[in-house]
Order: structure tokens, then C-alpha cells, then sequence
């Protein structure tokens, strides 16, 4: 409650007054279908990305190209569904698509997310006409400029679920204007690379994985260095995210379990030459984490702007 | 014509006329009996439901001269901003901006996504849940015969979208005073074209300010942060934080191009590392 009562990023002279200590601005009504949207949203736009990465002239890299591209259209066909069951009138979801508003997040991202989903789609109609399954004739369906726009529009994707959240009223979530878009950045490539590890081991593909591991470990890193610095920087705007239950929980899942353990296993696979059932393990073991670690980090992001949103210092001179 | 509302709370009674006005005419349901123990105020806020929130703000100080007590009461309302966050951040259109330059929700077209609710610097607009049936029994609209039925439907229907004070746009349209403005017995809502206002809000602070009042105005001019001059502005004899009003409040979308680019630059940055991590010799 001392906490509470104190004005994040000013000093006084004297205590200013709340009302009552009654919020002043309206908490997310968001829950757990808005937390899993934000995580596919950062998973199928890091897939954006590893699809145009794999060199189709190599076998190994030909199959990565593949199970990305199927993952990422079935995430990208599963995610509106979601993002639908979160509006009050689920119903008139197609309202969104009535205009185009260049200053607001969530239509920009509805866009994203439809233009995606058709380059998605045509990407998986070509690795189907490719590999025999639908009639080769088919592969003009997808010219090859699709590849690097969904690459593009899956940053954007990726992007937008933080720009989501930092260009609000919250306190906590404006704070990190520059870090939640960045760090959503990142740890939706790390997610990325982790399910492509999981379905290329799967497949018994074990060549491309020291490659998605290796670029695991610099989209880690840089989350990492992102959201230190944001703690940093959020003061005591920062305090729900960073301190308390949530924060301890923060830690321990996010940056321990989600980015600090992944790391140093990829680390160990890169210079241990380990058994391959060994290795395969580890491999998996590495993966899980950084897809809780991810989904923790949108959770914790949702919850703890909620309680940012319950204090009224915070809102009273807002994050520039 | 821009027509908003002029709260001069060095009037306001607290009597809560404007609520229930406002509730009456809106047909908006009751929030439920809450007893908060915040001197008169039960209502606590504005809400999806809750268009005019009257704030009671008991103070009492002791120094040599003796015991000093000051009750405030504030009726509290939507901006209507300038530059309004929940009206950028609609992604379906259904906030517009109508021709009496007030913030309009359209509840046929909003389809409660929520994004507006966490874009308004002042925290008053929310979702309005669902519909309780118990609401409408205080309701005098409802209790007149053949009414009832109408009604519930009526607010069925907008169960599930955001609400908040339309500054009567349907009075407005009839050439009628808000509700709440025409309910308030001691003229501290003013309603009426918002450079009238503005200029007859001057005045008053002077006059105050002569009585050797503190008297400070909120909104009539640009608020900072991008949100620009308030079309619904408040006289305040107190710091804006005392009535649960930001002292400085951002517009959110002046956050946006900061937030794309850091988006951007990291994504850019991952992809030159994908690009020399796949790179084959």
C-alpha cells in the first residue's frame, strides 16, 4: 500500500492527494484468449521469417521451409478464431474489416493478420503443388515474392501485438513504448525457432538445428538485454511488472526458465558434442521452455498492466 | 457548431440529480447497491453504464487557526477530447465524431474489442458487460405500461459493446439540453457552444479569484500531451489529481511512431542475424 501512495516518475514536495486511492484508469477486460493471441501472434510472424531463412536448394533446410510455412497457416487460420472470441459481439468480428485506420494498432493488425494469412496460405498451396500432393500447376499460385512478404508481414505482426499494448493510456504497458515492441520482437522469433527445433526433431531433421538454435540464442540474447533495460527505464511505472508476486513469477518463468535455460542448453548442444537421442532431448527440453517462457511473458505483460492500471499515481502524469 | 459541457464544481451540490437524469433518459440499468464508505459517493466511477460520476472529496487540515474543512463535489463526465484516444483506437469505425463535435460510440457498429477502454487518458469509457434485468426496476421508462419489454430488449442489444456519455447526440438532434444539464438545479453543468463556454468560464474564475478563491480551469484550454482543449472542461478549486483527473495526460497514439520503429529495428537486426546464420558458403 506504501508503494501505492507513492507518484511514480516525480518528486513532491508534498503527497498528492487520490481519490479515495480509486483507479483513474479502466483496467483490460482481457484474459486468457487475448494472452494467447499476442504469444501466436509473435510465434507466426517469427515463422514469417524462417520460411524465407531456409534455402530451398538444400534438402534439409527444403523440409524446415516446408513445416514452417504449414505451421504458420495453421496459426495463421487459428488465430482470428481466437482474437474473435474475445469481443463482446463475437458476431460482428467483420466490422473490422469495414476501414482501414492507419492510427489505430488493432486495425492495422486485423489487416496484418488477413494479408498474412493469404501469403501464408499460397506459400503452403506451393510446398503442396512442390511436393506432389496438390497438381504442380498449382505452384503459380505463389510467385516468389510471396516468401519475403510474409516474412515482412510477419514482423509486422509480431511488432504490432507490442505496439498494441505500449500505445494505450497504461502506465506500465506506455512505459515501454520502444522495449514491449521490441522485446514481443524477439521472443516471437526465439518461439519461432523453438516449435521449428520441436517439428524439424519430430520429423528426424536434425541438421537445420543447430542453425534455428544458433539464431534462438541472438533473438534471446536481445530479449534479454531488452527487458533489463526496460526495468531500467520503467521506473516506478515498472513496479507491477518487475516487483512482488508477479515479478518474482516474472523472473522466474519469463527470464530464467524462458530465456536464461533455453540459452545455456542450446549453448551446451553447441559445444558438447552429445549423443544424438541425447541431444534430441535437449534440443526438446529447450524448446518447451522458451514456448512457456514466451507465453508467460505476454501473460505476465496483460496481468501486470492491470494492476498498473489500479493505480492512480501512476495515471495522474502519464508516460510520455 | 462545437457544444459540449461547462461542470463549474464551485456550484455543484452533490446532489446527483445529473446521474440519475442521465440514467433515466440513456435508460441505462442500475450498477447494483454498493455501500463504498467514500463519504457520498456510491457511485465510484464512470462506467459503461455510468455516464455522469458525481465525486465527493472531503478535506480537513488543523494548523493555529483552527480546524479547516472543505467538501468538493464534482460531477464528472466524458472529455470529448480534441484529439480522443478511444476514437483513434476504434478499429471498426463505431466511434465517430458526429456533427455537434462530440465523441460518438455507435453501438450497432462496436463490437466490443475492448482497445478503446485502455485508450482513453481519462479511464471513461468501458465495456458494458451484459445486460441485468434487475437494473431496469428503478427505471421509470420501464415501469410505464408496455414499456418494459421494449426496453430490455433495447439494452439486450447493446450488451457487449463500449459505452459512454454521447453528450445527448439524440436530445441534441431534438434541440434539447442534455439530461444532465437540464436536471441540475445550480447550473453547474453548463451546456451550450464551447467558445461561450469557455469565455463565460474565464469570467467566472476571475470572479472567483477576486473572492480570493482558488479557482483553476481543466480542459478549456489544451491539456497537454497531444489530447488538446477538453469540449466537456471542468472549473476545479483544487489540483486535478483531488477529483481523479490525470494531471498530465497523453494522447496514446503520439506513442506510435516510437513504438513502430523499436519494433522495426529489432526485427530488421534479427533478420540480418537469420540471414548470416543460414547463409551457406
Amino acid at each position: 500500500m506504501s508503494d501505492l501512495l507513492e507518484p511514480p516518475g516525480r518528486e513532491e514536495t508534498q503527497p498528492v492527494p487520490t481519490y479515495y486511492d480509486r483507479p483513474l484508469l479502466k483496467a483490460p477486460a482481457w484474459e486468457w484468449s487475448v494472452v494467447t493471441y499476442l504469444f501466436l501472434g509473435g510465434l507466426m510472424g517469427g515463422l514469417g521469417l524462417i520460411q524465407l531463412l531456409a534455402d530451398s536448394s538444400v534438402e534439409s533446410e527444403r523440409r524446415l521451409k516446408r513445416s514452417a510455412r504449414i505451421s504458420a497457416f495453421i496459426l495463421a487460420a487459428a488465430n482470428p478464431a481466437i482474437l474473435t472470441s474475445h469481443l463482446g459481439r463475437p458476431e460482428r468480428f467483420l466490422h473490422m474489416l469495414r476501414i482501414v485506420k492507419i492510427k489505430s494498432p488493432m486495425s492495422l493488425g486485423v489487416w496484418g493478420l488477413v494479408l498474412y494469412s493469404g501469403a501464408a496460405g499460397a506459400n503452403v498451396v506451393r510446398e503442396l503443388a512442390v511436393s506432389g500432393v496438390l497438381p504442380r500447376w498449382l505452384r503459380f499460385l505463389a510467385p516468389g515474392f510471396l516468401a519475403p512478404l510474409q516474412a515482412f508481414l510477419g514482423a509486422f505482426i509480431a511488432g504490432y501485438t507490442g505496439v498494441l499494448l505500449s500505445a494505450t493510456a497504461n502506465p506500465l504497458w506506455s512505459s515501454g513504448k520502444r522495449h514491449i515492441p521490441a522485446a514481443f520482437v524477439c521472443s516471437g522469433l526465439t518461439s519461432a525457432c523453438a516449435l521449428s527445433t520441436l517439428l524439424s526433431t519430430l520429423e528426424g531433421n536434425h541438421r537445420v538445428t543447430r542453425r534455428l538454435e544458433r539464431l534462438e540464442m541472438v533473438a534471446g540474447a536481445s530479449e534479454l538485454a531488452i527487458l533489463a533495460h526496460f526495468e531500467k527505464h520503467a521506473g516506478r511505472y515498472g513496479t507491477p511488472l518487475f516487483t512482488g508476486a508477479r515479478g518474482e513469477r516474472f523472473r522466474r518463468y519469463t527470464i530464467r526458465i524462458g530465456i536464461i535455460a533455453p540459452m545455456a542448453l542450446n549453448l551446451l548442444g553447441s559445444i558438447l558434442p552429445l549423443p544424438k537421442p541425447v541431444d534430441a532431448v535437449r534440443g526438446t527440453v529447450a524448446s518447451v521452455l522458451t514456448l512457456v517462457g514466451g507465453y508467460i511473458l505476454r501473460e505476465s505483460m496483460i496481468e501486470a498492466g492491470k494492476a498498473s492500471a489500479r493505480n492512480p499515481h501512476a495515471a495522474f502524469v502519464q508516460p510520455q | 457548431m462545437a457544444t459540449g459541457f461547462f461542470t463549474d464544481t464551485s456550484l455543484c451540490i452533490g446532489c446527483k440529480a445529473c446521474e440519475v437524469a442521465c440514467k433515466q433518459w440513456n435508460e441505462l440499468p442500475s450498477d447494483g447497491f454498493t455501500f463504498t464508505g467514500d463519504s457520498y459517493d456510491n457511485t465510484s466511477e464512470l462506467s459503461g453504464t455510468t455516464w455522469r460520476h458525481v465525486a465527493f472529496v472531503e478535506q480537513m487540515s488543523a494548523d493555529d487557526a483552527g480546524l479547516h474543512d472543505r467538501w468538493l463535489m464534482s460531477s464528472d463526465v466524458c472529455k470529448h477530447c480534441t484529439n480522443a484516444g478511444c476514437l483513434e483506437a476504434c478499429p471498426t469505425g463505431a466511434i465517430i465524431r458526429n456533427e455537434f463535435d462530440s465523441v460518438f460510440i455507435q453501438p450497432d457498429v462496436c463490437n466490443g474489442c475492448g482497445y478503446c477502454v485502455v485508450s482513453c487518458p481519462f479511464g471513461v469509457v468501458d465495456l458494458i458487460e451484459k445486460f441485468d434485468p434487475q437494473g431496469t426496476r428503478y427505471n421509470l421508462a420501464s415501469l410505464v405500461e408496455g414499456r418494459r419489454e421494449e426496453h430490455q430488449t433495447a439494452l439486450q442489444g447493446n450488451g457487449g459493446v463500449a459505452g459512454k456519455c454521447t453528450l445527448c447526440y439524440d436530445r441534441q438532434k431534438l434541440g434539447f439540453v442534455p439530461a444532465c444539464a437540464k436536471a441540475c438545479p445550480t447550473e453547474s453543468i453548463q451546456f451550450g457552444d464551447v467558445d461561450l463556454l469557455r469565455e463565460r468560464a474565464r469570467k467566472r474564475v476571475e470572479t472567483l479569484t477576486a473572492r480570493g478563491m482558488n479557482a483553476q480551469l481543466y480542459g478549456a484550454d489544451d491539456v497537454g500531451g497531444g489530447v488538446g482543449p477538453l469540449n466537456a472542461f471542468f472549473l476545479l478549486t483544487d489540483r486535478p489529481e483531488a477529483y481523479n483527473l490525470p494531471a498530465q495526460p497523453v494522447l496514446p497514439s503520439t506513442r506510435q511512431p516510437a513504438a513502430y520503429s523499436a519494433a522495426a529495428l529489432a526485427a530488421l537486426g534479427l533478420a540480418i542475424a537469420g540471414w548470416m546464420i543460414f547463409r551457406h558458403e
